[in-house]
């Protein structure tokens, strides 16, 4: 593949991080799936739903329960792996350049990235499972 | 009759500097080291006025490459006071400091003391194919070019050379095999010259590992550029070339042929018979 074709992957995977990162950025912090989602504000006269506050522990594994929400965190793994790895590739052959080294660096990128993309998908998918 | 003109204050010694000169002989050193030379200095002195006065009074055995003195071949290049420069260009008192530090050009290796050996710079210019490339016949006259097209280049063609660009490069001094802003801005200078039809011939070079997408725009090329080029946005143009081209293909379209020039058909004629002779010979 060019090296074109693969900055545009790298370019597209950043903004794409952004997008799946706010999204769990927002799962993590202000969306909750349980209905039992009113707290008691201390020195309030009503009770508020939780927005802006943090997220019991059980509701944070509802969400990766969610298929949906555990599709989002798959592509997020996948977006987040290749810009690392493609990052890491760059950053390797500026310093190591050569043929050689040029080939060791991009095939070891390459199965060290798939052996942490099947690790984070085994997790995804625990979680989803329960 | 001749007549004299005298420029207030000129030739007057104005004040002593010191020159901190970066000495390095492969033949004797093993490191580099710094020699010190007191210079005396006249208005409208540059930097390389000061380096041919310590050669000339001080220490002749100091080396630094030099041609035009007028900042049009680009040999004086240098770090002058951490700054890539033209030697002939760098007014000293316009520097204002006691102390003027001057080391060779950076990212090359070093022949002598100031003098860069710049194959390096020459190699990547010429792998790019810095001339207009055609698939047609030879021209009888000139390709027609309207001025708006010239503009699209126009600045690129104003590099000298000198090797500034590729020493003050962040990515140059860790990627050895990057092609450097001097020859991506040259490659961009031909691709968007309309008379030109190279563009694949250059594109394995360009769109390649150590090619233009390993600039990192820090920008330290055009900040340097004695000539006012701007390596740094010629290199974002290329991006966008290349970008375009790996989805939806870039063709360039050859400029027109003008009227066909009777000295140039001549020209061509006298050039074949001379190419014939010689392969007979």
């Amino acid at each position: 593949m060019r090296e074109s074709k693969i900055m545009f992957l790298q370019y597209l995977t950043g903004l794409l991080i952004l997008v799946f990162g706010g999204l769990h950025f927002l799962a993590l912090s202000f969306l909750t799936p349980s209905p039992d989602k009113q707290l008691y504000v201390y020195q309030s006269a009503t009770n508020h739903t939780l927005v802006g506050g943090a997220l019991y522990y059980n509701y944070v594994l509802d969400i990766y329960k969610n298929l949906a929400w555990a599709a989002v965190f798959e592509l997020f793994l996948t977006v987040v792996t290749f810009h690392a790895f493609n990052g890491f590739r760059i950053i390797l052959s500026e310093q190591f350049s050569g043929p050689t080294a040029s080939k060791v660096i991009s095939y070891s990128m390459l199965i060290i990235g798939l052996i942490v993309f099947i690790w984070g998908t085994r997790t995804i998918l625990l979680a989803f499972l329960g | 009759m001749t007549v004299q003109v005298i420029l207030k204050g000129f030739g007057e010694v104005v004040k002593e500097v010191t020159f901190r000169v970066r000495r390095y002989d492969p033949e004797k050193d093993n490191t580099p080291k710094y020699s010190e030379y007191k210079v005396p200095v006249k208005k409208g002195m540059t930097v390389l006025d000061g380096i041919l006065y310590i050669k000339e009074h001080i220490d002749p055995s100091l080396s630094a490459r030099y041609s035009c003195r007028m900042g049009i071949c680009g040999s004086c290049a240098m770090i002058i006071n951490g700054k890539e420069r033209l030697a002939c260009q760098t007014q000293i008192l316009e520097l204002n400091k006691d102390l003027i530090k001057v080391d060779p050009l950076g990212n090359y290796n070093l022949i002598k003391d100031l003098v860069p050996d710049l194959s390096k710079l020459f190699n990547n210019h010429k792998s790019v194919k810095p001339y207009i490339i055609r698939n047609d016949n030879p021209p009888t006259a000139e390709y027609l070019q309207k001025p708006e097209e010239r503009e699209k280049y126009a600045m690129f063609t104003e590099c000298i050379l000198c090797g500034a660009c590729l020493s003050a490069c962040p990515t140059m001094a860790a990627d050895d095999l990057y092609l450097g802003p001097q020859a991506l801005a040259q490659a961009y200078r031909y691709i968007a010259d309309s008379r030109d039809m190279g563009f694949e011939e250059r594109l394995n070079v360009l769109d390649s590992k150590h090619g233009v997408w390993r600039c990192h725009f820090a920008g330290a090329c055009s900040e340097v550029c004695p000539k006012g080029v701007d390596p740094a946005l010629a290199i974002q143009l290329l991006r966008g070339v290349l970008m375009k081209n790996s989805f939806f293909g870039y063709k360039q379209v050859p400029a027109p042929v003008g009227k066909e020039r009777p000295t140039v058909v001549e020209g061509l004629k006298v050039l074949e018979e001379k190419i014939k002779e010689s392969e007979k010979k």
